[in-house]
Parts: C-alpha cells; sequence; structure tokens
C-alpha cells in the first residue's frame, strides 16, 4: 500500500494512493467526549487500514453516517450517492449500488463523509446466497449486564467446543458480542439458517432463564437475546474493527476465548487504543479470511440438522 | 412502549426533539392457517404462472398496472427520485380549534414523549399554551417516507398526534346514493324521537363498551383448548433440539474415540495430538514425525519440563499459530493441568 498522507490545514484535501479526498471540517469533534475530531478520526482510521480492509473488500457495504457527531442524526447509507467519486469500487444488488471498501482511499473518502460505523453483508459480493460464516449475535436484554453477555458466550462456546466446532468472537462495540463459525461460504442462506435456528432453539431450549430467541422485546423478558435471524442474505452487521457512535468511541474488536474468560467489557477497546493492541495481537479474526471450506465437524451438524 | 418513531415537532424557532408511540393496537383474534392433512402451519410460495419457476426476493421488480395488463416498471431509485425528503420533523403550519375538523378525517394516534429529559422544558411550553388557547395545531409530518397531515393535541398531559387524511383522501358525501333530502316531518313523531335521545342520553364511558365478538371468540378457543380439542403440528418441523444436539455429541464422542484407538494400534506414529515425547529418546532419528522440519541447526533434547502455551490454532503444517509461554512445571504433560499457571 503506497500511501502518501499531506496534512495541509489550509487547503484540507488530502492525496492518498494518487486520489484527492476532500477533508470537511477536520476540525469538527465527531466523538466529543473520547475528544476525536474528524481528523484525528481519519489518522486512526488510515493506521487502522490494513486490518479492516482484507475483511472488508469484496463484501456490500452499509455505513451509518453521522455528519454532525454521533450526538447527531444519523442515517442508513448503502446506496452509493452520485457524488461519490468514480474510482470507489462497486456492486450492484438488488438494484442498490454498494461501495466495496477496498481501498485507503475509499475508507478516507467514508471518513470524511462521517460514515462512523461500517456494517458488512454475511456474504460476499461474487457468492450473493452464500454466508461466508454463521453468526450468533448475542444482544443483552434491558437489564442485562455485560457479564450477563460473557455467561452466555461460554456456555454457547462450552458447546461448540464439544462438537469440535472452531468458533471467533468479537465484541460488537455497543452492548453484545457475536460469535462467527466460518463455513468457507459452502452452504446456502437457507441451510445456514436452519443451523443457526438449530443451535438458537437448542440454547432457548437448555436454558430456558438465561437465553432467548424471542423476537418480540416486550416477550423476552431480562434473558440474553440470541439472534440467529440477522444472518440473512441482505442484512448486515457491524464488521470487524468497525468503530462504533457511542461516547467512548469503542471498536468492535476480536478478543480471545481467554480474554473472554478473564473478563472483558466493550469500553476496554477504543478508536484511542485499537492499534496499540492490533500491533501486540494481531489480527485474531485472520483466520476468517483463509477458510476455504467448513470443518467435517460442522459438516455433520449440516448434515444431520438438514436431514430432521 | 416501542419508540415507533424519532423527530422533532418545529414550532416558530423552537425545536423539540420527541419520541413517537402507536397510541392503539390491533387485538384482534389473528389465525394460522394449518394444512388439514397434517395440521403444519402452511407456508406461502411466490411462483411465476408463466415460467412456471419459484420466486426469490432477487427475481422481482415493481410494476404499476397503467391499464390492464400493461405494466411499467418502477425501480428503487425511480421512487428515491421523488420520495419527499424524509425531515423528521412535525412541521407545525396552523392552529385550529378541534371541533373545527370532522372525525372522518382522523386516521391514526399516535402518543408524543420528549427524547431526552432536557427537551422536555419546549415540549412542556407547547402543552401549556396549546391547553390556554385550547388550540390544537395543524402539522405536516413524514413518516415512512409517507407525507401525511396531522393534527396535533394535548390529551390527559400527553401531546398526541392524530394524523388526518388529506381531503382528496375523502370521498365527498355527494357520490352515496339513495339520501333523502331534507323534508318536513311529523311533529309527533320528532317529538317522541327526540325523546327517546334524551332518555338515552349519557357521558361517554368509552369501558363500557367491549367487543363482543371478539370475547365470544377468545371464550369459544379456551373451551377448545381445555377440552383439549387441540391439534398439534407433528413432531418433525418442531424437531427435538435437545435430543439433536445429544446425538450430534455421541457421534462424535465415537470418531473421538474411533480415532483413539487407531492412535493406539499405530503406536509411536504420532500423528495424534498427545505428548509427542512419551518415546523420545533424546536423538534426533526420533523426533516425532510432526515436528517441524526445517529447523536445520536445532538440537533436540528430551524435555525435562512441561510448558503451558497459550495459542490461537494449529496451523495446517503443525505450527502453533500467536504461541505465548504461560509458565513452566516439572509435572508430566499428562499431570499438569494448566490450573498452575492461571491467575
Amino acid at each position: 500500500m503506497n500511501k502518501v498522507v499531506k496534512l495541509m490545514s489550509k487547503t484540507e484535501v488530502i492525496n492518498i494512493e494518487g486520489k484527492k479526498i476532500k477533508l470537511s471540517n477536520p476540525e469538527k469533534l465527531l466523538w466529543p467526549e473520547a475528544g476525536i475530531r474528524k481528523i484525528d478520526y481519519l489518522a486512526r482510521m488510515i493506521e487502522l487500514a490494513p486490518y479492516i480492509i482484507p475483511h472488508a473488500k469484496n463484501r456490500l457495504l452499509t455505513t451509518i453516517r453521522y455528519p454532525d457527531g454521533i450526538h447527531g442524526e444519523s442515517f442508513f447509507s448503502k446506496n452509493l450517492p452520485e457524488y461519490a467519486p468514480k474510482w470507489i469500487s462497486r456492486d450492484v444488488w438488488n438494484d442498490t449500488e454498494y461501495a466495496l471498501l477496498d481501498s485507503v482511499s475509499t475508507l478516507a473518502w467514508f471518513v470524511n463523509m462521517a460514515a462512523l460505523e461500517f456494517h458488512t453483508s454475511f456474504n460476499t459480493s461474487d457468492r450473493d446466497e452464500y454466508p461466508t460464516c454463521l453468526v450468533f449475535d448475542l444482544d443483552p436484554s434491558e437489564g442485562q449486564t455485560f457479564d450477563d453477555v460473557i455467561e452466555v458466550s461460554l456456555l454457547v462456546k462450552e458447546i461448540l467446543d464439544s462438537l469440535a466446532i472452531t468458533s471467533y468472537i468479537k465484541t460488537s462495540g455497543a452492548s453484545g458480542m457475536q460469535i462467527y463459525i466460518p463455513t468457507g461460504g459452502k452452504y446456502h442462506y437457507n441451510d445456514a439458517r436452519k443451523v443457526n435456528e438449530f443451535f438458537g432453539s437448542y440454547f432457548a431450549r437448555k436454558y430456558p432463564n438465561k437465553i432467548t430467541i424471542e423476537r418480540m422485546v416486550n416477550k423476552r423478558g431480562t434473558r440474553l437475546y440470541f439472534d440467529y435471524l440477522q444472518m440473512w442474505q441482505g442484512k448486515t452487521i457491524t464488521m470487524v474493527y468497525s468503530p462504533r457512535a457511542k461516547e467512548k468511541a469503542t471498536v468492535s474488536m476480536p478478543v480471545t476465548w481467554n480474554e473472554v474468560k478473564r473478563g472483558i467489557k466493550p469500553e476496554d477497546f477504543t478508536l484511542n487504543n485499537a492499534m496499540d493492541r492490533l500491533k501486540k495481537v494481531g489480527d485474531l479474526f485472520e483466520p476468517l479470511l483463509s477458510v476455504k471450506t467448513a470443518e467435517k465437524s460442522l459438516d455433520d451438524v449440516f448434515r444431520k440438522v438438514l436431514a430432521e | 412502549m416501542h419508540t415507533m418513531w424519532k423527530g422533532s415537532i418545529s414550532f416558530g424557532l423552537v425545536n423539540i426533539p420527541i419520541k413517537m408511540f402507536a397510541a392503539t393496537e390491533d387485538r384482534d383474534v389473528h389465525f394460522r392457517f394449518l394444512h388439514k392433512k397434517c395440521k403444519s402451519p402452511i407456508k406461502n410460495e411466490r411462483v411465476c404462472p408463466s415460467c412456471n419457476e419459484k420466486i426469490t426476493p432477487e427475481d422481482i421488480v415493481r410494476g404499476y398496472e397503467y391499464e390492464p395488463g400493461q405494466f411499467v416498471i418502477i425501480k428503487d431509485e425511480d421512487i428515491e427520485a421523488v420520495k419527499p425528503r424524509s425531515a423528521k420533523t412535525i412541521e407545525i403550519l396552523d392552529f385550529v380549534r378541534l371541533s373545527e375538523i370532522d372525525p372522518i378525517y382522523f386516521e391514526k394516534s399516535y402518543y408524543l414523549s420528549p427524547q431526552e429529559t432536557g427537551d422536555s422544558k419546549a415540549y412542556n411550553l407547547l402543552r401549556a399554551a396549546m391547553k390556554d388557547t385550547g388550540r390544537i395545531a395543524i402539522a405536516r409530518i413524514t413518516i415512512r417516507d409517507k407525507q401525511s397531515l396531522a393534527a396535533l393535541r394535548v390529551l390527559d398531559n400527553v401531546l398526541v398526534l392524530e394524523t388526518i387524511f388529506f381531503p382528496d383522501e375523502v370521498r365527498p358525501v355527494s357520490q352515496i346514493p339513495g339520501i333523502p333530502e331534507d323534508s318536513a316531518t311529523d311533529q309527533r313523531e320528532l317529538e317522541m324521537a327526540k325523546q327517546l335521545i334524551e332518555n338515552l342520553t349519557s357521558e361517554f364511558q368509552p369501558e363500557k363498551y367491549v367487543d363482543t365478538y371478539r370475547e365470544a371468540l377468545l371464550e369459544m378457543i379456551h373451551r377448545k383448548v381445555e377440552g383439549e380439542e387441540i391439534v398439534s403440528a407433528p413432531e418433525a418441523p418442531q424437531r427435538n433440539v435437545i435430543d439433536l444436539m445429544a446425538a450430534l455429541q455421541a457421534s462424535l464422542d465415537k470418531a473421538q474415540e474411533l480415532r483413539r484407538e487407531a492412535k493406539a494400534s499405530a503406536s509411536g506414529k504420532g500423528k495424534a495430538r498427545g505428548n509427542p515425547f512419551d518415546n523420545f529418546s533424546g536423538n534426533a532419528e526420533d523426533i516425532p514425525s510432526r515436528m517441524p522440519k526445517e529447523l536445520k541447526d536445532a538440537v533436540w533434547l528430551k524435555p525435562v519440563l512441561t510448558a503451558w502455551v497459550n495459542f490461537l490454532e494449529w496451523t495446517s503444517d503443525g505450527n502453533l499459530r500467536h504461541p505465548k509461554i504461560l509458565g513452566f512445571t516439572d509435572l508430566s504433560p499428562h499431570e499438569a493441568t494448566g490450573a498452575e499457571f492461571i491467575e
């Protein structure tokens, strides 16, 4: 990656990978509590780019934009606006033109648009009916703490271990955690959802006081919501290393299962310290990039669940 | 209550951030359609009658039937281009008296609350002013891409928004057939009718009225459930996930057992990830086969200490990814539990 960053406060035009990117209002505070101005945000994202881009480059991108910072109005942005530069890679799906976040310059362009959250599809853009992972989205209900999320994550992990299924986990950056089981894109959304549903119903049945798959918020009580439905074509999930529009500028961060056991908090991982951690532990989600097919143990689960 | 919309009321120079809640709910009794034969809930499948193909969401485009059988295709971006700009505001246009609006205009009611406690002051101001003047506001509002007129009024201490129909959505009464002209009525009949109205006049007490059909329906359903006149869908679609998980775990245990046996019979070949040094003599020739070979200058010793290593995973060529030594013990690998090293 050949990046040339020139910060000239007066011109506010940045040259990245030969592309001129305008940076409007560089002094605007996007995360006032964390003290992050747009210019700081850009600097952090350029550092994080080598970690973000491999996970984002071939997925449909949806961003949440906060033109006036995290406390202002926000909106989901899927369709690339017409004024977006022509050099941004894109892919049309379902009549919508999505950006593919495949370069530092594209990332910088989105930073200037005050895109504070990056969400990507479960599938790569070339195989739109095949998610690359099973994803369990664990979301605490009102009155629950992050410790409840940790407790349930470990229950899930225990069962996955008992099936010899490899799983990865990250914080969502908000209040929950997400568990990823790579399939290498081997299974269609329909089949992947059935297996996800199997896990969801199993956990809800096995731990009825702790876990629920109830979609109606008011029927969940103080049980953790095991969201197996989010994983679907056209839907997106906060991507790994995406910042969140939260006061502490938290980041969706992969963690090891040992860290989960020892106890973590979403606020441990922020835009301000993410790079220090990545330098130390590297990209814990890197294995997800190279998985070509599902593990045999996962194949067994698919075979048996789909045969039912 | 579930917030269904967030936006703000714009009132002169004041902006009042609010949350909106549906004020009414559908209490109808709903039924599901089952397959008569096996009682499974049926699923709807979309099929193209011309191609005889199953249709998935991405096979669908919208068409506007401008005359029978003639369609013009409308894409999302066509709609996007004419959509009202979702300003997310309830823009107050005028103040009027509630009695000036005929109830026929009222469509749906929503409750509004201030978004943050800090927004209460402006909310309270508008509420007090409307209470004192006895006026209600007419506003323009955009909810989910649909622009609508609305009346904003105060009910018990809450700002209530009633969406109201645009005039061209209300059919003119002139279109109703068979409405008699006002004509002279028999004076005695009129007196009697007025007397009857007088006798039946009371205060409006909404709680007096109940949906008697719904009550009868629910009671009938309840009796059926009690009387076990119930049908259940066959077990298959509601597979027992607990049993299935147990079966999956059992087959895995079996597979692991088979692998252990295979390892025992191949004794010393060291394929499995047990303790590869069980039979190690200290000679380089005896280095277990799955140890990396490319460490040319390495000198191999018989291990005397056991290390507890935290690592991410095994790589395909038998290395550890991101290994980190947590500590050593002189217990053998079989006896070490790791408890020695974990804080």
